[in-house]
């Protein structure tokens, strides 16, 4: 579903590689999480993804697309949601979410209905037909969730995305990541938090300096480490 | 005193981004000598059209010592300054006092009020003064030497050229505070305060200008009878023009001849200008902080009804059309965007509508320029032209559209729009915005005489044509170098030179354009004109087309990180 070849990435400094030879895949129907102390290259990551950043070198594949030769092919593929939704101030919710939905050119009918869905459960219907401009820090990111799922995506892509979300809108969130994957489609998302990458993930990669080190589910990570430990234990030996 | 004097230095610092020329200095040198190149350029390109005022000035000046009205001169110089000092004021108070994010980092500080006001308005009358001296030590100079004035001279005018800037600027300052405070009170945000703003000052000039015109002509002054009283009293002229700006008067009384006199009127003149200065503080004491306070509230909607929320979401739009309507609102709702990109629009027609009102053309010479343009319709023609071309190209919307999206254009390059739409929309909005322009000028200018069809079609067409490869070329300049970073919106703008580069290049193939095909039209064949100026444009565009939508796409990787 999503595939990364051999992606490497770095900013001015040439000898210092943000991301750094990385390859793994995400399969249909699995949470893939992508944990990482904080500097890591996981956001560098996402963005090449999600054709934000060009990588120095290496291929990605979306639902079977390579997004550096048919760019706007794979952009349909997937949804994205950044760490930190900077979106249009003056622009109302409602406003923004039309436009999700035109740009990706979701049927009339769909679009109404999983907008309501999903200003239900994060509870921001209300907050719909003010200016972003006045929402807080947690209400921007239920608006840009919401965004992401008009189209329901192939892949469904969230950097930090438990980050700033109140427990309850924490909760449904994972609900509506594993339904997705019941559907056969992925959630690839990155997180420094452990305990929800390993409540929640199918699998995980731990990257550390650019530098991918494990794939794997979690048996297979602990298996490798020989111990039964959690993956904090695990997470803090691996990324000394 | 000191507080004041920092942080003016630090609004000063600010609005010429100082900090950020050093910063590259050290970090970015690429980004440091094209800044430093322009620091220079600018400069320079203005000297040759200094020395041609200098030029003009003297000329004028022994023009008038032909006619015996000498007396005048300082007065002209008087007026050219302060009426450009209120027109580039009414921007710098806009920006500085409302516009200008760092209130909000001052406001919790323990700085009075007072200090603030008296703080932003020194940083804007910095500037003030380097246009101030421009214009009028060249005059004050040459009508010095042309009169063998002496030391005291000297030192009266500079006194005066202290108090130029100030005057005009505390008031125009006073006046937009309380405009903008009676609008905020009233709920107005956003766009409509400016519009407040705008309206509330022509309604000032047009009192201000019926008011003289009232003085000026007593009883229905014959024309003859005026020229008589200019050529037999010396100060004829002076009269007629000072009643403009009445504290004209007591600059020229105080400088034109020095006497001891001179003192006691350059003494009233600083005593009005402190006045007025004490007036504005007073004001802005009362109003200033409260409408900042005030304005910042952002007003929510009612909550909509699950019929009122499918009403919105059930229209499908296609992807240039989604592009377009955020970009139009973006551009409407943002203070800055709406007084940089759209007001030119609305005040241009509207300063054509207000100098046709107050100036009364003669029927007998109506008649006679009416004939004059049937006969040449190709000059109107491509002065239209000009015109409309200056409402799409050169106000250089399409330069800054990325660069006005800032961090949040994360979005526009994640979506799956194709650089067709893309191109479509954003050039869409400029193109509209043009539009609204074309039609109230047709409208203003339906009043001095109305246009014959040919007239509006060819103009409509071809302005509308001509200004495509200007817009293109400043989408293609802002799809490869967008300004992003940005908290306050004014920079995506003020600090963008994408849309200074526009301006100019705009400015200059607009007339190399014309020209070329205005001297074909006219010397050769009309026809030949409005074709060469149609195939120009079009092939240009198609050209700028071609590369931005092969390029797109790819230039959106390079926004960030590189
Ligand atoms: N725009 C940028 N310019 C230069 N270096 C950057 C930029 N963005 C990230 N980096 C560097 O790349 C590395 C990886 O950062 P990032 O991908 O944001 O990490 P993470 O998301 O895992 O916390 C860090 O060393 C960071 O300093
Ligand atoms: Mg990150």
């Amino acid at each position: 579903m999503l595939i990364l070849e051999h992606i490497s990435k770095t900013y001015g400094n040439k000898n210092e590689k943000a991301v750094d030879d990385v390859s793994f895949e995400v399969h249909p129907g699995e949470i893939f999480g992508f944990v990482g102390p904080n500097g890591a290259g996981k956001t560098t990551t996402i963005k090449m993804i999600v054709s934000l950043l060009a990588p120095n070198s290496g291929k990605i594949r979306i639902n079977g697309i390579d997004n550096q030769t048919d760019i706007l092919g794979a952009k349909k593929q997937f949804s994205y949601v950044p760490d930190n939704p900077e979106l249009f101030e003056k622009i109302k919710g409602i406003e923004y979410l039309k436009f999700m939905a035109d740009v990706y050119q979701v049927p009339a009918s769909d679009r109404q209905e999983r907008i309501e869905r999903y200003l239900d459960i994060f509870e921001i219907k209300n907050a719909v037909n003010d200016p972003i401009g006045s929402f807080s820090h947690g209400m921007k990111q239920k608006l840009a969730l919401v965004g992401a799922l008009i189209h329901d995506p192939q892949v469904f892509i969230l950097d930090e995305p438990m980050v700033g979300l109140d427990p309850k809108a924490s909760f449904e969130l994972k609900k509506i990541m594993r339904e997705h994957c019941d559907r056969g489609r992925s959630v690839f998302f990155s997180t420094h938090v452990l305990d929800v990458a390993e409540k929640i993930c199918d699998r995980i990669a731990i990257i550390k300096k650019g530098k991918l080190i494990e794939v794997g589910t979690m048996a297979e990570i602990r298996e490798k480490a020989g111990s039964q430990e959690s993956l904090e234990n695990i997470f803090l030996e691996l990324t000394e | 005193m000191k507080e004041i004097i920092s942080l003016t230095k630090l609004f000063i610092n600010e609005s010429l981004g100082f900090s950020l020329f050093f910063y590259n200095q050290k970090f970015n040198k690429k980004e440091f000598y094209k800044q430093l190149f322009t620091l220079i350029i600018v400069p320079v390109a203005l000297i040759p059209a200094f020395f041609m005022y200098v030029s003009l000035m003297s000329a004028t000046y022994f023009g008038l010592t032909l006619i015996n009205q000498t007396s005048v001169f300082l007065s002209i110089g008087y007026i050219m300054a302060t009426v450009l000092i209120i027109v580039f004021g009414v921007m710098y108070i806009l920006s500085e006092f409302y516009f200008s994010d760092n209130i909000e980092e001052l406001i919790p500080l323990p700085i009075s009020q007072r200090k603030l006001i008296i703080a932003k308005f020194l940083s804007i009358l910095v500037f003030e003064y380097i246009f101030a001296a421009f214009i009028l030590i060249p005059i004050l100079i040459i009508y010095g030497v042309g009169q063998g004035m002496g030391l005291l001279y000297g030192l009266l005018s500079f006194l005066v050229f202290l108090t130029v800037p100030v005057l005009p600027l505390s008031l125009m300052t006073a006046v937009i505070m309380l405009i903008m405070q009676s609008a905020s009170l009233k709920g107005r945000k956003d766009m409509l305060q400016i519009v407040f703003v705008f309206i509330g000052i022509a309604v000032i000039f047009t009192v201000q200008i019926w008011f003289t015109s009232q003085l000026g002509s007593g009883d229905e002054a014959d024309f003859q009878l005026l020229m008589n009283t200019i050529l037999t009293n010396n100060e004829g002229l002076l009269n007629s023009i000072g009643y403009l700006m009445p504290t004209s008067f007591l600059m020229a009384w105080a400088l034109n001849k020095i006497t001891l006199m001179s003192l006691g009127w350059v003494a009233t003149l600083l005593g009005i200008t402190l006045l007025s200065c004490a007036l504005m503080v007073t004001v802005g004491n009362r109003v200033y902080l409260k409408s900042i306070v005030s304005g910042k509230i952002i007003k929510k909607g009612k909550p909509l009804s699950g019929a009122q929320r499918s009403k919105v979401l059930g229209k499908k739009s296609h992807g240039a059309m989604a592009i377009f309507t955020m970009d139009l609102r973006l551009l409407l709702r943002t203070p800055v965007y709406f007084f940089n990109n759209v007001s030119v629009v609305i005040i241009a027609p509207l300063c054509i509508l207000l100098s046709v009102s107050f100036i009364e053309i003669p029927p007998e010479d109506l008649q006679g320029m009416q004939e004059f343009f049937r006969a040449m319709p190709i000059l109107i023609n491509f002065l239209l032209i000009a015109f409309f071309i200056f409402f799409g190209g050169t106000s250089a919307t399409t330069a800054s559209t990325f660069s006005r999206e800032g961090k949040a254009s994360w979005l526009t390059r994640m979506i799956p729009v194709t650089a067709r739409d893309q191109i479509v929309g954003r050039t869409g909005v400029a193109m509209f915005i043009q539009s609204l322009g074309i039609v109230f000028t047709i409208i203003a200018v339906q009043f001095i005489f109305p246009l014959p069809l040919s007239t509006l079609v060819i103009t409509i067409v071809l302005g509308i044509l001509g200004s495509l490869p200007i817009l293109l070329f400043g989408l293609f300049l802002d799809m490869n170098r967008p300004l992003l970073n940005w908290d306050n919106p004014q920079k995506a703008i003020k600090n963008n030179m994408n849309v200074v580069i526009t301006l100019f290049v705009g400015m200059a193939y607009t007339g190399l354009l014309i020209g070329i095909s205005g001297l074909l039209g006219y010397f050769v064949n009309p026809i030949l004109g409005y074709g060469v100026f149609a195939l120009i444009s079009a092939i240009l565009s198609v050209v700028f087309y071609q590369v931005i939508s092969r390029r797109l796409e790819a230039e959106f990787l390079n926004f960030e990180g590189n």
